[in-house]
């Protein structure tokens, strides 16, 4: 595969909105885990999230438009538009056939569906906004951004639980590489901050239950470890061909060489503790890469903070890297803002290309007692560490695997 | 409230549309680049304001305020 350039990036996070303020939250290590505010939280076993309170404050969108899309659409239109500006793209002077989206998500809208949904229950089919139909799908961001800009290329959205953003990179990365789009836009986001959507992530078993404590809860690798929490937001970047980016002046901000995806296929749920489909991935991103265990200086991790999870992880990590993983940096900055599901990878790579940038790898919050030692774990504050090539990891439920290989850009 | 500026007032709520946008006699589709899904809600949104029945085939993209309030007029009337 070619290297494909990262020209722009778009974040809307609950450690903040736009990179410069992303990366100064993440680099301090601050942890933006609270208590859930939006709604009555208080019987839900997790009752604790990284959230997003000040959206409207960075967002154009107008009302007429908002009361027709879920917050997941709107976040997407934020980062979107972020990223282009990021890129130093007018979307008005591309080809809109030329243009392509490629979105990941788990879960869909449900803010929207539950309130359309209460309302069906109690007025009938008259009380139900016909904008329900195209608000909640999975699908439905991909929609809006290209209604938005007008965009009008080959797209896709990939749903494959908390996998999906990172393996629409990867996917929108290939597509690229056939040369029959100009750009992409790609990531992901997801809004599970709502009363039924909350109730599924408890249900799932996965979220922790320290509410008592909310910047502690989130801790993976730990021996306390209880689970995740969960978060909501969109990561986005403008991808395009080198020479591409190259003619049109732009400095690519990183660029992404490697990717592969693999199934553990053993169980609906959970993902297989031996970790050797993971570990097929990596090699197989590597190799794509053209690059070796001994080339990559940085590993951004899936961290679900469950046994089985982070356990498998590091296994298929050791079997890969085996006697360089005690000098390779890793590090899982998502304990600070909390897991975005089907937008975490994306926030994830957009995390570590900032990481590459600054040469400062952040924190794992949280993480005092590894319950596996030898690995170069970051924590306590960021450590300076000057990185080319990085790999980051996203997992999803019943054992997907995929795994994007990233390298330093220009600037 | 006369009819026209009743009609105006349930469009501007719901669309969230400025008030001098919608114009008597040019079509919604013209005057606010109404969808089809806005129509779906704004039929709903009229047959609940004026306590009437009316069909999306009566009341289109291609009404203008003029003719809705002529569609609303005549069920009044039967």
């Amino acid at each position: 595969m070619a290297k494909i350039a990262i020209t722009g990036i778009g974040i809307v996070s609950p450690s903040g909105i736009g990179k410069r303020q992303f990366w100064a939250n993440i680099k301090s290590g601050r942890s933006f885990i609270k208590e859930i505010t939006r709604f009555d939280a208080s019987r839900y076993p997790s009752r604790i999230a990284g959230q997003i309170d000040e959206l409207d404050k960075y967002s154009n969108i107008s009302e007429r438009l908002l009361k027709k899309i879920d917050a997941f659409s709107h976040m997407a239109l934020i980062a979107s538009e972020l990223a282009l500006q990021d890129a130093g793209i007018d979307i008005k002077n591309e080809d809109p056939n030329l243009v392509g989206i490629f979105l990941g998500n788990a879960i869909g809208g449900w803010l929207y569906a539950e309130t359309e949904l209460r309302d069906l229950y109690l007025e009938g089919r008259e009380g139900v906004s016909p904008y329900m139909a195209s608000a909640w799908f999975p699908a439905a961001p991909q929609g809006q951004v290209s209604i938005y800009y007008g965009i009008k290329g080959f797209s896709k959205t990939v749903v494959a639980d908390r996998a999906g953003s990172l393996m629409a990179l990867g996917y929108a990365a290939k597509v690229l590489n056939k040369d029959k789009l100009n750009m992409i836009l790609a990531g992901g986001m997801e809004a599970p901050v709502t009363p039924y959507a909350l109730l599924c992530c408890n249900t799932y078993g996965a979220l922790s239950k320290n509410n008592a404590h909310p910047q502690e809860a989130y801790r993976p690798f730990d021996k306390k470890r209880d689970g995740c929490v969960i978060g909501e937001g969109a990561g986005i970047v403008v991808m395009e061909g080198i020479e591409r980016a190259s003619k049109r002046g732009a400095k690519p901000l990183a660029y992404i060489s490697g990717y592969s995806a693999t199934c553990d296929g053993i169980d609906r749920i959970n993902c297989s503790a031996d970790g050797k489909e993971l570990a097929r991935a990596i090699k197989a991103a590597l190799s794509e890469a053209k690059t070796n265990v001994d080339e990559i200086g940085y590993i951004s991790l899936d961290g679900l903070a469950m046994d089985l999870w982070d356990d498998s992880e590091i296994k298929a990590l050791q079997s890969v890297f085996a006697g360089r993983l005690k000098d390779i940096p890793v590090s899982c900055p998502k304990s600070m803002f909390g897991n975005l599901l089907g937008a975490s990878g994306a926030v994830d790579m957009i995390a570590t290309i900032l990481t590459m940038e600054h040469a400062l790898v952040p924190v794992t919050l949280n993480l005092d007692e590894p319950n596996i030692e030898g690995l170069n774990y970051v924590t306590k504050e960021a450590k300076e560490h000057k990185i080319k090539r990085a790999l980051v990891i996203s997992r999803g439920r019943g054992g997907i695997n995929s795994v994007l290989v990233v390298e330093k850009g220009e600037n | 409230m006369e009819t026209k500026t009743k009609i105006k007032e349930v469009l501007v709520n719901l669309l969230k549309v400025k008030p001098e946008e919608l114009k008597d006699a040019v079509a919604l589709q013209e005057s606010i680049g109404v969808d089809s899904t806005e129509m779906v809600e704004s039929v709903i949104a009229l047959e609940k304001a004026f306590g009437v029945k009316l069909s999306p085939k009566e009341i289109t993209k291609s009404s203008s305020i003029d003719d809705i309030e002529k569609v609303i007029q005549s069920k009044f009337a039967k």
